[in-house]
């Protein structure tokens, strides 16, 4: 591989591991506070996606789906919570691990009945529709815009995890719920809050992915792995250990598809295996 | 005469698949005619063995019975495994006596099921596009509809070779597995024998989705053509992601199996404009059966029929006329029977060759249309060439067991 293709590679690398990123992170938020296992993550980014295809549709615009469907998904997590979720959360990993895979198959068969079995396309909005050059590779400036937005998007959360009341709360529950419960806070509201906020980032991933990857009913499935994998690899719950895994991710993919094209999705399953072994808690997880 | 819908010459007028239900003599008495359907109806592929599953219900809803029997459609979702697959056919076959099976929906499942049928004494009609199935792995009970992957690579990649001197390098981008490697392998053996360099290939796993690397990849190599060596939604993403890397500005893209208008749709005509594909179906072919297959999809989605639709509209049709032919529904009479029958298809009149029960047809070359020309919201795509490509019988690999 000559140095020039692989520092495209690893700019490459960079566009998908901040798309992984956001795939990840509303997981590790759900996770890091309430020590939540949510198998239902990747039905939010499905759903979001598939409404980014009805509005689209609908609208001729992209940018009212971007606007709308994370909204709509972030409610939709809310009300899943309420109704559903918030009955789990004494109750052991398996139950809630069984009832979210329950609401992630009923909202993948809930896709094929609206929209059926068959892939369908969200065109990419014009204005960014075509190429930018970088030295003698091109990259689409879709994807361009795309790292930006998660870059703002991952500044902002570092803002509101770090320096602000909500934080500092998310924060100290993911230490001790008790202890913050303690102290007058409604964890109850806040978990609340916590996976709605998660859906809807879900479904922001969901939203920006439908472009480049198109949306069909199974694509769910391939959004949960890669989101557990970033979670398990950055350490689940922290914030800056989903943006380090899913660049780590990204990097790896990117630059064994030209190395070793056959193995490249192998070895970012092999990357989460070294993580384990080597750091059980994950790049930025405390043991 | 009316029972036989596949005697030459007959065929070919559209009386053709209207005749079974005029004919119909099923009686009150005779036991329903158990079928096994294999497709998978979750997994990687889950959006092809959906729609072929409808092919094949809506072709037994239009026959509806076969020599006074009525047609029991039994589905077995094999939800992409072939040994799940095998495990529910080997149970059917054994436990309910099931004789009759049809469809499969990716390449390995057609060449596992194939080798159960055959073993328990069945007969099997496929969709498989593996040269195997037909080739070395060939058996008496197994028949394949759609071409095998040595057509497709030849109705594609030839006339473009040939249309296109100029276009020298070739790299392609491989679904690593049966039918991926079996495409790559009839595109080496052209590159060769035309000349052209193949300046690299890229697998990529099943599970793939992400495919900007390879992409990459492949624009280093300064290609001429990128040929897509795979199907189903992995062969969209490729062909989607190739396009926003602007692939299209050096280099023209080929996917030398899709599935035709269901993909066209899923990449809709921006992503489908320049792009050429290879197809087992096209709705704008005029033949008899096209129509038949034609008004029942337009009755049961209000839509026109896709290659998924009609090829599993096909198999069905293939094993239902075997039987009428053969007036048995035993597998041995139904296989002799199936053997050199010509009949009135989707793709008008096909015959099925008797040395490695391939069924001869023609496989298209399109070329995807601007928006602006299409005619009407189907019209995604112009017929550059149709070609009946096979190997003669001997060099199959062939030996029919």
């Amino acid at each position: 591989m000559s140095a020039q293709l692989l520092l495209f590679q690893v700019l490459n690398g960079l566009g998908i591991g901040m798309i992984y990123f956001l795939l990840s992170v509303g997981l590790t938020l759900i996770f890091g506070l309430m020590r939540f296992v949510n198998f239902a993550h990747g039905a939010f980014y499905l759903v979001a996606a598939y409404l980014a295809f009805a509005i689209t549709q609908a609208t001729g615009s992209f940018w009212w789906a971007l606007l709308i469907a994370p909204i709509a998904v972030g409610l939709l997590a809310l009300v899943v919570e309420r109704i559903l979720l918030r009955h789990t959360y004494k109750m052991a990993h398996e139950v809630q691990i069984l009832i979210t895979f329950g609401v992630a198959l009923f909202a993948q068969e809930a896709v094929i009945f609206a929209f059926g079995p068959q892939a369908q396309n969200v065109p990419m909005p014009a204005a960014l529709s075509g190429i930018v050059f970088l030295g003698p590779y091109v990259y689409p400036a879709y994807r361009l815009a795309v790292v930006g937005c998660v870059a703002v998007i991952a500044i902002l959360l570092w803002i509101v995890v770090e320096r602000t009341k909500l934080g500092a709360t998310l924060r100290a529950g993911s230490e001790n719920t008790e202890m913050v419960s303690l102290l007058g806070i409604n964890v109850d509201r806040v978990f609340m809050i916590t996976f709605a906020l998660g859906g809807a980032l879900a479904g922001l991933a969901g939203v920006l992915a439908a472009p480049i990857r198109g949306v069909e009913p199974f694509m769910s499935a391939e959004a949960l792995g890669i989101a557990f994998v970033v979670v398990v690899v950055g350490g689940l719950g922290t914030l800056s250990g989903a943006l380090l895994g899913g660049l780590l991710i990204g990097f790896v993919q990117s630059i064994m598809s030209t190395l070793w094209p056959q193995g490249a999705q192998l070895m970012i399953y092999a990357a989460m295996a070294i993580v384990i072994l080597t750091r059980p808690a994950g790049l930025m997880g405390r043991a | 005469m009316k029972r036989r819908t596949f005697i030459q010459g007959m065929a070919a007028t559209p009386f053709a698949l209207a005749a079974p239900r005029a004919v119909s003599t099923a009686s009150a008495d005779a036991a329903p005619l158990d079928i096994a359907a294999v497709y998978s109806l979750s997994g990687t592929f889950a959006n092809v063995g959906a729609l072929m599953n409808d092919g094949s219900k809506w072709a037994f809803e239009h026959y509806g019975d076969v020599l006074g029997r009525k047609l029991n459609y039994v589905l077995v979702d094999d939800r992409g495994d072939a040994g799940e697959a095998v495990r529910r056919v080997q149970e059917l076959m054994t436990q309910n006596n099931v004789k009759h099976v049809i469809g499969c929906t990716n390449s390995a499942i057609g060449l596992a099921v194939q080798k159960e049928v055959f073993a328990r004494g069945g007969v099997y009609i496929n969709q498989a596009g593996a040269d195997e199935v037909t080739g070395k792995d060939c058996n008496r009970a197994s028949f394949r509809w759609p071409v095998a992957s040595y057509s497709a690579v030849n109705a594609t990649v030839r006339p473009l070779i040939e249309q296109f001197p100029n276009a020298k390098r070739w790299y392609t981008i491989t679904g690593q597995y049966v039918f991926g490697d079996s495409l790559l392998t009839n595109c080496k053996a052209l590159f060769k024998e035309k000349g052209v360099e193949h300046v690299g290939n890229s697998y990529h796993s099943l599970s793939d989705r992400e495919y900007s690397g390879y992409i990459a990849t492949a624009l280093a190599a300064s290609p001429d053509v990128l040929a897509i060596c795979n199907f189903g939604n992995q062969t969209l993403d490729v062909v989607r992601q190739a396009i926003s890397y602007g692939v299209k500005r050096n280099a023209k893209i080929l996917a030398i199996w899709s599935t035709g208008l269901d993909q066209y749709q899923a990449l809709g005509p921006e992503n489908c404009e320049g792009v050429y594909f290879g197809c087992n179906f096209w709705h704008g072919v005029d033949s008899a059966d096209g129509r038949t297959i034609g008004d029942i999809v337009k009755q049961k989605t209000g839509n026109v029929p896709n290659y998924l639709q009609a090829c599993g509209f096909a198999v069905a049709q293939v094993l239902i006329e075997g039987i009428r032919k053969a007036n048995s529904v035993e597998p041995a009479a139904v296989i002799s029977a199936l053997e050199g029958m010509t009949y009135e298809g989707p793709t008008g009149t096909e015959t099925i060759r008797k040395e490695d029960h391939q069924v001869i047809k023609p496989y298209y070359l399109m070329l995807g249309k601007a928006k602006s020309a299409m005619k009407d919201a189907n019209d995604f795509a112009d017929v550059i060439s149709a070609t009946k490509a096979f190997l003669p019988p001997d060099q199959t690999g062939c030996k029919m067991t």
